[in-house]
């Protein structure tokens, strides 16, 4: 069936109250809303190719709006992040509808609606200095542990604290965020407390980031926080055997909740 | 419920990036970058990502302020500009022209910059002209 006679059909048929979706506004293709009140635009739905957080967006509105029921475009990564949305109550799987479409562009589907995240080829200055952005992890292990540790450095001090990569993270929902708590972080000041600021961030990302590279297309400086995450992830992969977005449970190492799987380290007495 | 997307450019500096409000019943909820817009490309600063905080904030000015006996009170703008106009003329007549300075600003349009340096040239008689971005 065809895209926008499914919507057409959710809509009229109280499926879903609202329809989030992208349409082009003054040439730019938007998140939009799209609702039973104004039916005759959902001919103008498109699904690309810009990506915004939709999931990110739904549950915000859910948080103020108990109960409605929302659709929304699902790529892959959409459907990573809603799950780890489910797990941690932020959304609930009764009020969510996802119509599927076209991912990222890749070797496996030749035709993407995602276009935005394919990867940007690094500069020449940023791979002697730095890190290539499109690396694979296994890849970075050329380098010996003095310089990987140095080339991190030099993406870190780049960083102007935007907190965007936080911002547009559509699995950070806490309302207290510990990068903005003056006794993990130096807040208030630039440059960012290298690398202090971005390891937090790396540590809660751990269990958590679905890999959608949203935060690295957000990042002004051009940090390798894709493969950051993947790195964390990957251990957390190895020593666990679980992958945020795929597992149906919360992270082994969560202390939110009743059960704590991990066994506490105790402190070490000076 | 009323939910919309409305594209803008960022108020705070003369760069313009191009952001995008989120707007839930007529309350500005939040704000993201503009993925498409050719001057940022989906990047912002801090300052961008905050611009709702400002605008719903509580401290924000929203009418002008003239002292009297040493405290400020809300006028309304007729007042102001009348306020202002008089205290500029008995300013340039006792000090002379060149005692004025205009500082013009990137929040501003380049047509609001223009007049504002014909204003410091053609009304007030100065050349005393600068801008926040000529820092």
């Amino acid at each position: 069936m065809d895209m926008r006679t499914e919507v057409r059909q959710w809509l009229e048929q109280d499926k879903v109250d609202v329809f989030l979706g992208y349409k082009m506004i003054e040439g730019h293709p938007l998140p939009h809303f799209f609702s039973k009140d104004n039916l005759e635009e959902v001919d103008a739905l498109v699904t690309g190719p810009a990506r915004y957080p939709l999931e990110k967006i739904a549950s915000s509105i859910a948080t103020e709006k108990p109960g409605i029921k929302i659709g929304l475009l699902g790529r892959e990564c959409t459907q990573r992040a809603l799950n780890v949305l489910y797990i941690w109550n932020q959304l609930s799987p009764d009020n969510v509808k996802t119509l599927n479409v076209n991912c990222c562009p890749s070797r496996l589907e030749a035709h993407g609606d995602c276009s935005y995240l394919e990867p940007k080829p690094s500069g020449d200055y940023k791979k002697q200095m730095g890190l290539d952005n499109n690396m694979a992890t296994e890849q970075t292990d050329i380098y010996s542990q003095e310089e990987r540790f140095s080339r991190w450095i030099y993406e870190f001090q780049k960083c102007i604290k935007c907190y965007g990569c936080r911002n547009i993270c559509p699995v950070c929902f806490c309302k207290e965020c510990s990068l903005e708590h003056p006794d993990l972080v130096g807040t208030g000041a630039l440059p960012a407390e290298v690398p202090i600021f971005h390891m937090v961030r790396a540590v809660h990302m751990a269990g958590r980031c679905i890999d959608c590279g949203l935060c690295e297309d957000a990042c002004p400086m051009d940090i390798p926080l894709r493969l950051l995450y993947r790195k964390v992830n990957e251990i957390v992969k190895e020593t666990f055997d679980y992958e945020a977005g795929i597992s149906q449970l919360q992270p082994p190492f969560s202390v939110l909740g009743d059960t704590v799987t991990l066994e506490p380290k105790p402190l070490e007495m000076a | 419920m009323e939910y919309k997307f409305v594209p803008s450019v960022c108020s705070y500096c003369g760069t313009g990036c191009g952001v995008l409000f989120q707007v839930m019943d007529g309350k500005l909820m939040g704000t993201m970058p503009l993925k498409t817009h050719p001057v940022n490309e989906g990047k912002l600063c801090l300052k961008g990502w905050n611009l709702h905080e400002y605008i719903n904030s509580d401290m924000r000015l929203k009418s002008p302020l003239i002292k009297f006996n040493g405290r400020f009170r809300k006028v309304t703008w007729d007042r102001a500009i009348q306020f202002t106009a008089r205290k500029l003329n008995e300013v340039v007549k006792k000090y002379g022209p060149d005692s004025v300075g205009v500082l013009v600003s990137a929040k501003i349009t380049n047509e609001e910059n223009y007049l504002a340096q014909k204003f410091a040239r053609a009304a007030i008689g100065t050349n005393n002209v600068d801008h926040c971005a000529r820092l």
